[in-house]
């Protein structure tokens, strides 16, 4: 069969398009949703002021590289909503479609997985994009911080390129929930692991050295530390904001291609005994 | 060879499954479900593939239609080995499998059709033309803006049955379309298959309904417990049974009696089922009416109380009997 890129992007938006008209079916999600980073940064902060001494936000930034604990925090747990998302919307995609009955009916189309799961992935994109920034400025009103702080632009370029390896990362994740089928557990374990890998409420340097190295392996702590150095200034891991990137950059090529190839196998494995189907 | 629709070449497929042995423990076990299979289809024809629940019929689908691999054996359809070219069996081939499972249940009847129609590439404007005109033939178009979760059981399964006509394929493949269908939505489906099959569409119908199989198909497949049982037209295998005569016994029948006519020496089988609220005994036996005063007499003898009794013309499930020993009749109600 030839390849036309435009039927397939018909595809990715077709399967974009329905997940948005399910989720328009439940507004009253979209609304809550923008308010879980807020309160997820807000147990820590109020902690924070709770236990703070003389010199609290000194000792902070001795730690972290900035004063404003509030942004730093919002921020993390703003990021960590988008990585939430797609955990939850893109690795959990096949066992959802598998839970509604619509899995196998996705394998008798003449398209492969990757598409819709591209499709999945543009839909978790544009939703977790709005959730998080309608969060992120929410939150700065409530807290009373400036969000406008920083360079936004540079912000918002780390989301962006840090959404591919994310998504890919995902997409391996969902091959394992494909093979093992605990979905929830597995999810929910690691959307955790990763959250506290990624440094959703300290610097990852205050970790010891092998914990260090597996943290820098996830694409999210490069989106994190991306995005509050962009804004709050508290200092790349590179040095330079170009090297960061082209870390990201590194990660963008690599695992999308890694996902898809461990999803392929896991795929023709599962064929291969029970199909797609089975619970 | 691969000019058929359809080319099954002795085909099994073993599935690996867990045994449990308890809470914690469990031991792997395999069971195979299809043993060395081999059929075709030919073009134009509506081919019925027929066994009881867990006779192996939606593992060979599921095979046909690239859902699972075979462990071992050769599949084309529509010219193309379903191992290597998934992509183009699936753009030639229109299913229904799943039911009214394989739809979006929060999205309504028209974007079901809109978004399959997407995956199978048909431009915007073909895509909504199909839509509306599979929603006008199989009667949706008043609800087709509800919902899908608001639709009643036979309704979800109508739409099912449209979904697998949006890539308007030259082969049909329809898994228990009739099932949660009543009388009427069911005589008017079958209406539907046969009117696409004298477009030219074939199709592959599996039901483990005997008597919806002999309406409807053209030649028929009988599946029981993996293997292949019997393959020809309705007649073919009706004349199959040859000398077979088949009678028909209603009333209140304990086993033994049913284990006294088995006994008899002109008997070939004899199977019990429970049919509307009644026993049902079918005799397969050599002779017709000669047997009969012997019949009676040892049911009589045996403690049966005889209400009907009737020689008949065997039909699909009585060749399903006669090849197997057991009966279907309880799945055979025609809706």
């Amino acid at each position: 069969m030839k390849f036309y890129w435009k039927l397939y992007l018909v595809v990715i938006l077709a399967s974009a398009k329905i997940r948005f008209l399910t989720i328009l079916r439940y507004p009253g999600q979209l609304v809550l949703d923008t308010f879980i980073p807020i309160i997820f940064a807000a147990l820590p902060i109020l902690i924070g002021r709770a236990t703070e001494g003389a010199n609290a936000a000194e000792a902070f930034q001795r730690n972290t590289g900035t004063p404003n604990y509030m942004a730093y925090l919002l921020i993390g747990s703003s990021v960590f909503t988008i990585v939430s998302f797609a955990f939850w919307h893109v690795a959990y995609w096949l066992r959802w479609e598998q839970e509604a009955g619509t899995l196998e009916a996705l394998y008798l189309v003449p398209v492969h997985r990757i598409w819709m799961a591209a499709g999945t992935s543009l839909y978790s994109c544009i939703r977790s994009i709005f959730t998080s920034f309608v969060a992120y400025f929410l939150g700065a009103l409530i807290l009373g911080f400036n969000p406008w702080q920083g360079e936004l632009v540079l912000a918002l370029v780390f989301l962006l390129v840090g959404f591919v390896p994310l998504y890919g990362m995902t997409l391996l994740y969902g091959a394992v929930i494909l093979k093992v089928k605990e979905a929830n557990a597995l999810v929910g374990l690691m959307q955790w692991a990763v959250s506290f890998l990624m440094g959703v409420f300290f610097p990852i340097s205050i970790f010891p050295p092998f914990l260090k190295i597996i943290a820098y392996l996830f694409p999210p702590t490069w989106m994190t530390n991306g995005v509050r150095s962009a804004l709050l200034g508290v200092g790349y891991f590179m040095g330079n904001w170009y090297l960061d990137l082209a870390v990201l950059w590194g990660f963008f090529l690599l695992a999308p291609l890694f996902g898809y190839w461990v999803f392929n196998r896991v795929e023709v494995q599962v064929r291969s005994n029970e199909g797609i189907g089975q619970f | 060879m691969v000019d058929k629709p359809v080319i099954v070449d002795k085909v099994s497929k073993t599935y690996t499954v867990r045994k449990r042995k308890g809470i914690f423990r469990s031991e792997k076990d395999f069971v195979q479900a299809l043993k060395n299979v081999s059929l075709e289809v030919e073009e134009g024809e509506i081919f019925g593939l027929l066994g009881p629940n867990g006779a192996g019929k939606t593992t060979l689908i599921k095979i046909l239609t690239t859902l699972i691999l075979p462990s071992s054996g050769s599949v084309w359809v529509n010219g193309y080995e379903v191992s290597k070219h998934e992509n183009e069996v699936r753009a030639s081939v229109g299913c229904m499998l799943m039911g009214e499972r394989g739809l979006y249940w929060k999205l309504t009847g028209r974007e079901n059709l809109e978004y399959f129609g997407a995956l199978y590439h048909l431009a915007p404007p073909l895509r909504k033309k199909k839509t509306t005109e599979i929603l006008d033939w199989i009667k949706l178009e008043d609800i087709a803006d509800r919902t899908v979760e608001t639709y009643s059981s036979g309704q979800k399964m109508k739409l099912a049955f449209g979904k697998s006509l949006i890539n308007d394929a030259p082969l049909l493949v329809l898994d228990e379309p009739t099932n949660t269908l009543d009388l009427p939505s069911a005589s008017e489906l079958r209406a539907i298959v046969r009117q696409l099959n004298d477009q030219g569409k074939t199709v592959i119908y599996t039901t483990h309904i005997m008597a919806e199989a002999e309406m409807l198909c053209d030649r028929v497949a009988i599946i029981d417990r993996g293997e292949l049982l019997a393959l020809g037209t309705v007649d073919e295998l009706k004349t199959s049974l040859g000398w077979a005569k088949i009678i028909h016994v209603e009333g209140a029948i304990p086993a033994r009696a049913v284990q006294a006519v088995r006994k008899m020496r002109k008997v070939r089988q004899a199977s019990r089922a429970n049919k509307n609220g009644a026993t049902e005994l079918t005799v397969v036996s050599e002779e017709g009416s000669e047997i009969l005063p012997e019949l009676i007499r040892v049911l009589i003898q045996n403690g049966a109380n005889i209400q009907k009794l009737s020689p008949e013309e065997p039909n699909l499930e009585d060749v399903f009997m006669a090849k197997t020993g057991r009966s279907l009749a309880d799945d055979t109600q025609v809706r």
